[in-house]
């Protein structure tokens, strides 16, 4: 597949990959081709046809010709100009000519096209269908709008995996056939697929999905837009401000699109967020839940109570919604004034990777976001990865699809999105605290034994088992018939009853008990022991495998031994490891800051409650900056470093002007600390100004830099074996956001604002004899708190809790795992 | 030539006619003899004479402004009215931004929403007149003809940034029925519907 | 001296110095209703009926207005120079017969404030002390264009004043006396023995001459806007700057008198007309003629100015002292 190839395009000549699409290799090269229902890391729809170009004097579609060596492209000649514009010219037939108030008009890629090929008149006309308009929760359809591209169903399908769109009949008109010789045969072909569908939800009636919008984001007309945005203000008006989202480790790239709030106020507001939807998507968090903003004023009064209390505390307290600046900052106070900085979820992954080091000789992970994407075997375990990380399972959904690929799940609960996504996706629901097992079950089934430590294959020996089972087999027997037959004798002419014997084979059933050896981790995980049956293609042809670890094996009691296994994994097997951050900034802190596990008598709540407690979210004693509100750079589930900036303006004080205040500090930005980030952990000395955040044409990601990993001595210490840990009994709940929700700058912007529930499976509503809308009591050792129960249809065995409302204590319930076994009353 | 027709033409250049100037002198002699030979022409009572006759004639051409007004120009481009829809009463602006856009002062500001029919509504529209220029741009640029030039030039204001509201600007319900075209930069030339080219329809 | 003289001479000068002043104020009403019609306007229509409370408006505003005096000023000279301009103005008009006499019950008033033998020597002599006025003015003011001015002021001052002396010496001449009075009594005859007749080129050079002293157009380069600002007067203000005017237009009556009274019959009856009128209506054409040239004439420059002066109309009047001499030796 790597092999390259040189192709001509235009009289330019293209280095490329063999198999890679002519229209990738024009945009890498800069050679413009226009296209507009293709959409790249998805599969060519072939719906607009304006890709046309000569590949060696025959008509091809740019989107999916597969470049061979020695080609040459021209893409413009004179039936190609005719068809393009007659194609565009067909796509405004009855198209509404309400650019006035159009959402898209001035980034409509119908407006440009249109005036790309110069269409100055219309020559087709159609009769008009009723289209009506569809609200679908923040998604706003309006379906006259529609130039049915289906880079929403695409996008859906290839590249988010809900698959909640398709096109339906449209119901208009049948194209007259005298068009056929009236117009070129593109255009034709185009229109007569065009005058049949429209986008509609594959449920029938409302759309049933996860929220991502990234429907939206591709969507080149005003058809598909967000309800919140809706007919509020024109996109020129817009200042685009390139960012990285907040919400998750995935740090995607986003920009927040900023005006003023209304000609009273002049204050800046978000009015929406996009993405460059062609090189990474966005989730709907990201998408909706922008406006987490704290607007305060600077207080001196409180600056100065927080001084004071600065110089009480013995402890810092704060979670990894901090830039890598602030985390930094924090490290040198505790440099000098030797505070305890208490972070839990970063310490988890702190102590994960330096095990994780240990075994695998690298300080950091190998595998990142895109090395999924191009995978075509991937294995989660330990992450719910719809709500952890919805841009890891965006990938998942994409190696699937587009490589062909498939993937293993593991988790304990079930869940029908990630089962939808392919046949060759297999689902392992194993118990909870089992994640140890799954890590060997890896080993065992997928590594190359030969290259394994011997101490290690004996183990894995040691844990296959002697079964047996009854195997129906067919055989085929030998039956002797006797068979009785009339046969006119010749001579006499009479009729002779003659007996005869033939040999016959007929199958026959038969059960047999046979003996095999198989692996107890079968057993112990749940996996049906004929999963390799459905991936059988998949593994013939694995090219390259991507295993995914989740939050889950962080706070894993036996976390030490799992983050071993992992680095064990990552240096013996083929597999490129992906370690899922739990927060935005979780890897950041865990590389910058010297946590300590117990906290002091007088603590500085960063972010989370203490003594002294600074918060973004606007409830604290001193009011900090929220992270669209702050530069700074953080340090993402690809080990990237990125920059985000200013969206909205801060008024406030920030963790730099408390520094200052105590001397610990002496510059006027909290960016100019970018620079001075640990190059022993692997960052690099580079000012925050000369950080880049935007993406190349041949798709390359330039935003920040990767960190550097280094070499690590190993451990000659042997991975500890598998220890049985007693079951979780009783009522077991999961600590999980719901999708959309990550922490409470979450649930703080308007779109996304909701009270915190337990969110519960079917089965689990049935097995407690609770109903949708209840109320219960939830008790862990002292603590109880009373939730609304809620039905949540994307889950199909148990029942979660977040902790995204700061109302609800419902972390507490929690000590480290994320299952957790609880006592709960209906109230 | 008509009124109209002479408003319209632009080539004044026909209605010049030059001064004869002589040669400035340049000796003293020469100036002398200019000085008698203006004495002699009595010049200076010529120009007595120009005076007093005006004076007898009282011709006054006057306009005592606050009380009389000059008729102005259908096109002349003052304070903006917004316009209604005749048939209907309702604002014929569709919050489209494009005057906003276009608009070299940067005097426009609106905000829109969406109303109960589901359609784009500017909730406030507001021209900042200590900024405008009266370029007319805005009025072109208009789709709907919602934002016109009207005939009212007074904008004189006690403070620098002047603004309209969308309540000053918009045709009175009441007084729907004396609303008027506007007939400058934006309204469609009587030659329109010959140059327009024709979608077809398919009913 | 008796206490009616006394008495009598101070009401006559309260007199002189109101109705002169209120003169001055209408005078500017007069001039720009006058330059309006001459050009086709309106001119002041909003005060009062026809505008004619504009004076009492401007009036109001002159008197309210702030009494600025520049930081770099000379401040007393500053402060004195509008007044010698108002002062002299009305001092000249002490020795002007404004009117024949009348008696009022049986008292005899002689429209005059002191009648003494060389009164046309006085009032020239005091108009011409008018100078120090715009020169001290232009010259404390620390300005530029004042300083220029003031120069002016000088120059065209009392390059004029010769002119002025030398076009009544021939009437002088003729008449043998420089009271006014005696003017009057000479063209007692009706309007064939009016000086003018005999004087025509005198007359002509008179008021010129006239026209420079009272700084009018075409001559008014001392304030010439266009040129120097305001000349002496650019950093008056108020009331101060009002006294200024006030001088201007006492002049400008004084002049009419003045020429009256040497070439136009004085305050002679004219035929049907009593003389008290007479010589109003002769003071009034005068003052009508200055606003008439304003409107008509464009303003000369400096040195055009001296030319007309030194060059033409200084020779002019010593041929006519010479050619008068002549024709009364013969």
């Amino acid at each position: 597949m790597s092999e390259k190839i040189k192709i001509t395009i235009d009289g330019k000549e293209c280095e490329a990959k063999a198999g890679e699409y002519v229209l990738n290799i024009a945009r890498a090269n800069g050679i413009f081709i226009p296209a507009i229902c293709y959409l790249t890391n998805c599969s060519p729809t072939l719906a607009c046809r304006l890709c046309l170009v000569e590949a060696d004097g025959k008509q091809v579609y740019a989107c999916n010709a597969k470049a061979k060596d020695g080609m040459s492209i021209v893409t413009v000649t004179e039936n190609i100009i005719k068809e393009r514009r007659a194609i565009m010219e067909v796509y405004d037939v009855n198209h509404p000519l309400e650019c006035g108030v159009c959402d898209q008009s001035g980034e409509c890629e119908l407006q440009n096209y249109t005036l790309e090929m110069k269409v100055d008149a219309q020559h087709y006309a159609i009769r008009d269908t009723y289209r009506p308009v569809k609200k679908w929760n923040f998604i706003h359809y309006d379906s006259s709008l529609c130039i049915v591209c289906e880079r929403c169903v695409t996008v859906c399908k290839d590249m988010i995996g809900d698959a909640a769109l398709k096109t339906v009949p449209r119901g208009g008109d049948a194209l007259d056939k005298s068009w056929k010789e009236q117009m070129p045969k593109d255009a034709y072909a185009m229109w007569n697929k065009l005058q049949k569908s429209i986008i509609g939800a594959v449920t029938g009636g409302e759309l049933d999905c996860t929220w991502c919008g990234e429907c939206i984001s591709v969507c080149p007309v005003g058809a598909l837009v967000s309800e919140d945005y809706h007919y509020t203000t024109n996109s020129w008006e817009l200042t685009k401000i390139p960012a990285s989202c907040a919400h998750c480790s995935a740090t995607c790239h986003l920009y927040y699109e900023t005006k003023h709030t209304s000609i009273e106020n002049p204050e800046p507001k978000i009015y929406r967020v996009t993405n460059e939807f062609h090189y990474q998507p966005l989730c709907g968090a990201g998408r909706f839940g922008f406006d987490f903003e704290n607007r305060a004023k600077k207080d001196q009064k409180a600056f100065d109570k927080a001084v004071e209390a600065f110089k009480k505390a013995d402890t810092i307290k704060f979670s990894s919604y901090i830039t890598n600046e602030e985390a930094l900052i924090l490290q040198k106070l505790k440099e000098q004034y030797g505070y305890k900085l208490i972070n839990e979820d970063a310490l988890a992954l702190k102590s994960f990777l330096e095990h994780f080091a240990e075994y695998s000789g690298k300080s950091l992970p190998s595998g990142d976001v895109k090395a999924v994407h191009e995978s075509n075997f991937v294995i989660s375990i330990g992450s719910a990865l719809k709500s952890d990380n919805p841009r890891v399972r965006f990938a998942l959904n994409n190696a699937v699809k587009m490589n062909k690929g498939g993937a293993l799940y593991f988790h304990p609960i079930k869940d029908p999105i990630i089962e939808g996504i392919g046949k060759t996706v297999v689902p392992i629901y194993h118990k909870p605290l089992q994640e140890e097992a799954a890590l060997y079950f890896v080993l065992q089934e997928f590594a190359d034994k030969e290259k394994l430590p011997k101490y290690m294959r004996e183990y894995l020996d040691s844990l296959m088992v002697t079964k047996t089972k009854e195997v129906e087999e067919t055989v085929k027997e030998k039956v002797v018939e006797v068979v009785e037959e009339s046969v006119i004798d010749k001579k006499t002419g009479k009729e002779k009853k003659v007996q005869k014997k033939i040999e016959k084979e007929v199958p026959k059933k038969v059960k047999k008990k046979i003996e095999y050896q198989t692996s107890s981790l079968y057993e112990i995980l749940g996996v049906d022991e004929n999963y390799k049956d459905k991936l059988k293609k998949v593994l013939a042809k694995k090219e390259r495998s991507t295993l995914i670890l989740g939050e889950d094996l962080l706070t894993h009691p036996r976390a030490e031994n799992i983050a071993k296994l992992a680095g064990f994994i990552d240096r013996f097997t083929d597999f490129e490891v992906l370690l899922i951050p739990p927060k935005t900034n979780s890897l950041g802190v865990a590389l910058i800051c010297d946590l300590d596990e117990e906290a002091g008598e007088y603590s500085i709540g960063y972010n989370v409650k203490g003594d002294f407690t600074l918060s973004a979210l606007g409830d604290g004693d001193l009011d900090m900056p929220a992270l669209n509100q702050q530069e700074g750079t953080f340090t993402n589930i690809d080990k990237r470093v990125v920059p985000t900036n200013v969206a909205l303006p801060y008024d406030g004080y920030v963790l730099n002007d408390i520094a200052r205040a105590l001397g610990v500090s002496d510059k006027e930005y909290t960016i100019e600390f970018t620079r001075e980030l640990p190059e022993s952990k692997g960052y690099r000395a580079i000012a925050f100004d000369d950080l880049p955040n935007e993406f190349g044409n041949d798709m390359s990601e330039n935003r920040g830099y990767v960190l550097e990993s280094k070499k690590v001595h190993l451990s000659r210490k042997s991975v500890e074996p598998m220890e049985e840990l007693s079951e979780l009994k009783g009522t077991v709940i999961y600590r999980c956001e719901p999708v959309l929700q990550f922490s409470p700058f979450t649930n703080r912007a308007h779109q996304l604002q909701e009270q915190a529930k337990l969110y519960a499976s079917e089965t689990f509503l049935e097995e407690f004899g609770l109903q949708e809308g209840d109320k219960v009591n939830i008790q862990k050792d002292d603590i109880t708190i009373t939730l609304e129960v809620a039905l949540d249809e994307k889950i199909a065995s148990g029942a979660y809790v977040g902790t995204f409302d700061k109302s609800v204590a419902a972390a507490s319930l929690f000590d480290g795992y994320r299952f957790t076994e609880v006592l709960m009353q209906k109230v | 030539m008509s009124g109209l027709e002479q408003f319209r033409d632009r080539n004044v250049s026909q209605n010049y006619y030059k001064v004869k100037i002589e040669p400035y002198p340049k000796s003293g002699w020469e100036k002398f003899k200019r000085v008698v030979k203006r004495s002699l022409k009595l010049e200076l009572f010529v120009g007595l004479k120009i005076t007093l006759l005006e004076m007898i004639r009282f011709n006054i051409h006057t306009i005592q402004y606050p009380k009389e007004k000059l008729p102005i120009a259908p096109r002349y481009r003052a304070v903006h009215k917004l316009l209604r829809l005749l048939e209907s009463g309702n604002e014929r602006c569709i919050g489209c931004g494009l005057c906003e856009k276009i608009c070299i002062a940067n005097c426009i500001r609106i905000d829109t929403k969406v109303d109960e029919f589901g359609r784009k509504v500017p909730t406030e529209y507001t021209i900042n007149f200590g900024r405008c220029i009266f370029c007319g741009y805005c009025a072109e640029v208009c789709p709907e003809l919602a934002i016109v030039h009207g005939p009212d030039y007074e904008n004189a204001s006690e403070q620098r940034a002047h603004f309209a509201l969308k309540e000053d600007m918009l045709t009175p319900l009441d007084k729907l029925k004396e609303q008027k075209e506007f007939p400058g930069f934006g309204a469609p030339t009587p030659a329109a519907d010959r140059l327009i080219k024709k979608t077809p329809l398919a009913y | 001296m008796d206490s009616a003289f006394v008495i009598e001479t101070i009401i006559k000068i309260l007199i002189v110095l109101g109705l002169f002043s209120a003169l001055a104020g209408f005078g500017t009403y007069v001039e720009r209703k006058v330059l309006a019609f001459m050009q086709r306007r309106l001119g002041p229509m909003h005060v009062g009926p026809y505008g004619l409370l504009q004076v009492l408006a401007d009036g109001i505003k002159l008197f309210t207005k702030e009494d600025f005096i520049p930081q770099g000023a000379v401040r007393p000279i500053f402060m004195i120079a509008p007044v010698i301009t108002a002062a002299t103005a009305f001092i000249a008009m002490a020795a002007i017969p404004m009117f024949p006499e009348f008696t009022i019950k049986g008292y005899t008033v002689k429209p005059i404030i002191s009648d003494i033998n060389v009164g046309l020597l006085f009032v020239l002599g005091v108009m011409a002390t008018g100078l120090y006025g715009p020169l001290l003015a232009g010259m404390a003011s620390q300005n530029k264009w004042s300083i220029l001015g003031a120069a002016r002021t000088a120059i065209q001052f009392l390059s004029y004043e010769v002119v002025t002396g030398l076009s009544v010496l021939a009437p002088v001449m003729i008449v043998g006396s420089l009271s006014l009075i005696d003017f009057n009594n000479y063209q007692a005859g009706g309007v064939s023995e009016w000086l003018i007749w005999k004087q025509p080129l005198a007359f002509v050079l008179f008021l010129i001459a006239g026209f420079a002293e009272t700084n009018r157009t075409p001559f008014d380069l001392l304030e010439h806007e266009a040129e120097v600002i305001s000349g002496y007067a650019t950093e008056y203000s108020g009331m101060r700057w009002g006294m200024f005017f006030i001088g201007e237009y006492a002049n400008m009556f004084t002049l009419g008198f003045l020429a009256s009274l040497i070439f136009l019959g004085g305050f002679n009856d004219l035929w049907f007309i009593p003389g008290a009128i007479a010589i109003l209506m002769k003071v009034f054409f005068i003052f009508f003629f200055f606003l008439w040239t304003r409107a008509s004439w464009p303003h000369v420059r400096p040195d055009q100015l001296m030319w007309l002066c030194w060059k033409v109309l200084m020779p002019l009047g010593v041929i006519n002292v010479v050619i008068t001499g002549i024709v009364m030796m013969f």
